[in-house]
C-alpha cells in the first residue's frame, strides 16, 4: 500500500515531466529553435551572396526597410490578401452549398465523395502542371473551349494577361480545395442531432429559418475550423502559383511566400529574408487571433 | 567484348597497355615533354570519386556519355548530378555556404562568379596549371581557347578560376523554307515595298514578324520569352546591346560603374521589344526558353532570338517538325552594330573540394580537342576555335551563326551583386511587358533599385526624378 502511494506520488511530482520531455525536446529543436534563430538573424545583415555581410547586428534597420522602403513587399502583401480572402470565401460558399446539396438531396453519396477527394489528393505541383497545360494559350484544352464559346479573345491567354492572371490562379485553388470544405461541412451536417430539427419542422419552421437559426449556429465550430485551416493554407500557397506563373507577369501574382522565397533563395539576402518571414508569421498570427475571437466572442453572447 | 580482353590481360597487363598507349600518343604528337601522361598523372588519385553538378542539357549529357573514357584510363570515377538551371545554381549555393565540399568541381553560369570569388568559395586554377605533375604540356589554353570568351566566362579580377564548359550565345533563328517561298516573297514585296530577306535591321525584323503572324492558323511571326524568369532578361540583353545600350558603363564584368540601364537607347530597346508582343503567341508573357523552343519545334513560329545550345534540338528530326527548314544568323543590327549576348557555364573548383587535383585532371581532359569536338557535335558550345574549324562542325547548319556571334559577344556584369541585378531587371522588364509600367518607368525603377544595391560605386548617369 505504502509502496503504491509512494510510486503514485513520484509519478505525480517527478516522473510526469519526464514523459513529456521527448515531445518538448522535439518541439524545441524543430519549432522553437529555428524560430528564435529566424528572429535573431532578422536583426542582422547576413547574406550568402555579398562579401562582408556575415551577420553584423543592424538593430531595426531591416524592419525599417521593409515598412518604409519596399513597395514590392507591400504589393505582394496586397496580392496575398486578395488571394486569401478571395479563395477562402469562394471555397467556403461553394463548398457549403455543395455539402447541403449532398446532404439533403443525394442518397448514395459514397461514389461522389470519393470523386470529390481526387483534387485534394493530387500533389500541388502536379495540380500546377496540369492546369498550366490546360490553360496553355496555344495547346490548352480549356483555352480552346473558352475561345470556341467566344468567352476568350484569341489574342489573350489567361496566364499571360495581367488583369486575368490572379483570378485564374485563384480559380485553380478553388478547384483544388472546395471539395475539402464540402467534406468537412458534410461531416458536420451528418453529426448534428436529428431531434431538434424534427421538432422544428413540427412547429412549422420554414427551411430558411431552420438553416439560419439552427444549422448555422450548430455548425459554428466546424465552420471556424475549416475557414482557419483554409486561411492558413492559402496564406502559405506557393507551389501551384509558382509553377503556373512564377509570380508574373510583373509581380501580379507574387504572393508573400514567393517574394520571401525570392529574397532568401534568389538573392540570398538572409537577414532581410528572415525579416520578411517574420512579418508573414506575424500577419498569420494576428489574422488567426482576430478570427478566433470573432467566432467565439459572438458564440458567448 | 573489350572488357573481357582487359580482364584476361590482368592488372599488370592493363597498366602496361595504358602506359604504352600514352607513350605512343605522346610520340605521335611529338611533344617535347613526352613523359607526361594522363595515366601517370592520375595514379595517385586512382580509386577516388569525383562528383559534379550542372544543368540538365545536351552538353552535360554529352559529358556524361564521354566520361567512361576518362574513368577507364585513370581509375577515377565521375558522378554527374543534373538539375534544371535554377536548381543547379541553388544546390551549389547551399553546398558552398555549408562548406561541406560535396562537389569536387562545379558547372555554373558565369554571372555567379563574383559572389563565389568574393566569398572565397573557389580555388584559382593557376595552382594546378603550374604543377608539372598535373599540367598536360600539350594543353595550352592561352592558345587554343577564344581568349575573350575564356576571360569573360572563367576569369574574375584578373585571375583564372576555370575553363568554359559552354560558351552560350543567342542568335537569330528563322524559317528558311518560308523566306525562300516565292509566294510569300511576292506578297511581302507588295505590302512592304522591298524584297523579303533575312532581317538585317530591327525594322525588317518587325515587318517579317508582322507579315507572318496568322493567328487564325495559330502561326506567329515571333515568340518572346516574356515570363518572369531570367530567360526574359537574357533575351532583352540582345535588344539592349543592339540598340546601343548597356546596364553599366564598365570595361569588364568584375567592375562596378555608372548605371546606364535607363538610357534613351535602353528605353528604345524595351519599347521595341514590347512592340513584338502582338506578333507572338497569346501567352508569350508566360513563355521562357522551353516554351518558345516547343513552339518552334511544332512549326508555329517564323523567327526568334534563341540560344545556341538549343539549336541542336530544333535540328533533330526525332523531336522537331522543322529540322532542315531552319536558318541561323547573327541578330539584326541597330545603333550598337553587330553584337551578341554571351553567357557561359564554367568549370570551377570549390575551395572545399576534397579531390581538387583529380578534378583538375578531368577538366583538363574534357578541354582536349577530341572531347570538345564530340561534346560540340552533341549539342555543346565549345570555346575552342579549332573545334569550329573542323569539317564535320562546319557542316552543322548553325556553326557559322555561332562563330560569328562568339566573335562579337559583349561582357556582362559578374560582380557579387550581378545575380540580384538580374532579379531587379526581370521584375521591371516583366512589369513593362505586362503593361503595368511604361518602358521609361520600368527602367527608371530598375536603375534606382540597382543604385540602392550597389551604393557609391554606381551613380545613376540618367538621374530619376
Amino acid at each position: 500500500m505504502i509502496a503504491g502511494k509512494l510510486a503514485s506520488s513520484i509519478l505525480d511530482r517527478g516522473v510526469g515531466p519526464l514523459f513529456l520531455a521527448p515531445s518538448v525536446l522535439l518541439l524545441v529543436v524543430l519549432l522553437l529553435g529555428p524560430f528564435v534563430y529566424m528572429v535573431v538573424i532578422s536583426f542582422t545583415d547576413l547574406s550568402y551572396a555579398l562579401p562582408d555581410r556575415d551577420g553584423n547586428f543592424l538593430g531595426f534597420d531591416n524592419y525599417r526597410r521593409l515598412v518604409r522602403d519596399d513597395p514590392v513587399f507591400w504589393e505582394s502583401f496586397r496580392t496575398t490578401m486578395i488571394f486569401v480572402f478571395g479563395v477562402v470565401s469562394t471555397e467556403f460558399l461553394l463548398g457549403f452549398a455543395l455539402a447541403l446539396l449532398l446532404f439533403h438531396h443525394i442518397q448514395r453519396r459514397r461514389v461522389i465523395l470519393t470523386l470529390l477527394l481526387i483534387p485534394m489528393m493530387i500533389a500541388p505541383v502536379a495540380v500546377g502542371l496540369m492546369w498550366k497545360l490546360m490553360l496553355h494559350g496555344e495547346f490548352g484544352m480549356l483555352t480552346y473551349y473558352l475561345r470556341a464559346l467566344g468567352l476568350l479573345d484569341p489574342q489573350t491567354a489567361l496566364l499571360g494577361n495581367h488583369q486575368l492572371v490572379l483570378w485564374t490562379v485563384m480559380l485553380v485553388d478553388v478547384w483544388e480545395w472546395t471539395p475539402f470544405v464540402t467534406l468537412v461541412i458534410l461531416a458536420g451536417l451528418l453529426s448534428l442531432p436529428r431531434e431538434p430539427f424534427e421538432a422544428a419542422v413540427m412547429d412549422g419552421a420554414r427551411p430558411w429559418q431552420i438553416f439560419r437559426d439552427m444549422t448555422l449556429p450548430l455548425l459554428r465550430p466546424i465552420i471556424a475550423l475549416v475557414m482557419l485551416l483554409r486561411g492558413i493554407d492559402a496564406f502559405k500557397e506557393f507551389d501551384k502559383v509558382f509553377i503556373l506563373t512564377g509570380g508574373g507577369p510583373g509581380n501580379t501574382t507574387e504572393l508573400l511566400s514567393i517574394y520571401t522565397w525570392r529574397v532568401n533563395f534568389r538573392n540570398w539576402d538572409l537577414g532581410y529574408g528572415a525579416t520578411n518571414a517574420f512579418m508573414v508569421y506575424l500577419v498569420v498570427l494576428i489574422f488567426c487571433a482576430v478570427f478566433y475571437k470573432a467566432v467565439y466572442w459572438s458564440r458567448s453572447t | 567484348m573489350a572488357h573481357k580482353t582487359h580482364f584476361s590481360m590482368g592488372t599488370a597487363g592493363l597498366r602496361f597497355g595504358m602506359a604504352a598507349g600514352g607513350f605512343v600518343l605522346a610520340l605521335a604528337i611529338g611533344s617535347p615533354a613526352g613523359a607526361w601522361s594522363l595515366e601517370e598523372a592520375a595514379k595517385p588519385y586512382k580509386g577516388t570519386t569525383l562528383r559534379t553538378i550542372g544543368e540538365a542539357l545536351p552538353p552535360l549529357e554529352a559529358m556524361d556519355k564521354l566520361k567512361h573514357k576518362f574513368e577507364e584510363r585513370t581509375g577515377i570515377k565521375v558522378i554527374i548530378e543534373m538539375y534544371e538551371h535554377s536548381e543547379a545554381v541553388n544546390k551549389v549555393m547551399l553546398d558552398l555556404n555549408s562548406r561541406r565540399g560535396r562537389y569536387d568541381f562545379i558547372l555554373q553560369p558565369h554571372r555567379e562568379l563574383g559572389r563565389f570569388v568574393a566569398n572565397g568559395h573557389l580555388t584559382p586554377i593557376d595552382r594546378f596549371m603550374s604543377d608539372p605533375k598535373l599540367r598536360d604540356p600539350n594543353f595550352k589554353p592561352e592558345e587554343v581557347l577564344y581568349q575573350s570568351l575564356w576571360k569573360e566566362i572563367s576569369w574574375y579580377g584578373g585571375k583564372a578560376y576555370g575553363f568554359p564548359f559552354t560558351a552560350l550565345t543567342m542568335y537569330l533563328w528563322y524559317r528558311k523554307d518560308l523566306i525562300e517561298d516565292p509566294k510569300e516573297q511576292a506578297g511581302f514585296k507588295a505590302k512592304y515595298g522591298y524584297d523579303m530577306q533575312v532581317p538585317a535591321t530591327w525594322d525588317q525584323y518587325r515587318d517579317l514578324a508582322e507579315w507572318f503572324t496568322r493567328p487564325e492558323q495559330r502561326f506567329y511571326g515571333t515568340a518572346i520569352q516574356g515570363k518572369r524568369h531570367e530567360a526574359l532578361w537574357y533575351e532583352w540583353l540582345n535588344f539592349l546591346y543592339s540598340f546601343g545600350g548597356d546596364m553599366m558603363e564598365v570595361s569588364s564584368g568584375s567592375e562596378c560603374g555608372p548605371i546606364i540601364v535607363n538610357s534613351p537607347e535602353a528605353v528604345a530597346s524595351l519599347d521595341y521589344y514590347k512592340s513584338l508582343i502582338p506578333f507572338s503567341p497569346s501567352d508569350t508573357l508566360n513563355y521562357f526558353w522551353d516554351d518558345v523552343m516547343v513552339a518552334m519545334q511544332q512549326g508555329k513560329i517564323f523567327q526568334m532570338i534563341m540560344w545556341n545550345d538549343a539549336t541542336y534540338a530544333v535540328e533533330d528530326p526525332s523531336q522537331s517538325t522543322v529540322s532542315g527548314k531552319m536558318g541561323f544568323d547573327v541578330i539584326p543590327q541597330g545603333k550598337g552594330g553587330k553584337v551578341g549576348q554571351v553567357e557561359g557555364w564554367t568549370y570551377l573548383i570549390p575551395a572545399y573540394a576534397e579531390d581538387k587535383e583529380a578534378a583538375y585532371l578531368f577538366i583538363q581532359w574534357m578541354m582536349g580537342f577530341d572531347q570538345q569536338l564530340e561534346q560540340h557535335q552533341n549539342g555543346g558550345a565549345s570555346s575552342r576555335p579549332d573545334v569550329y574549324a573542323h569539317p564535320d562542325v562546319q557542316k552543322i547548319t548553325y556553326s557559322k551563326a555561332s562563330m560569328d556571334t562568339n566573335a562579337v559577344s559583349i561582357a556582362k556584369p559578374t560582380i557579387p551583386e550581378s545575380p540580384e541585378i538580374t532579379e531587379i531587371l526581370v521584375l521591371q522588364l516583366s512589369n513593362a511587358l505586362a503593361g503595368k509600367k511604361t518602358s521609361q518607368q520600368a527602367l527608371d525603377d530598375a536603375a534606382v533599385a540597382m543604385g540602392k544595391l550597389l551604393g557609391d560605386c554606381a551613380p545613376l548617369k540618367f538621374p530619376v526624378n
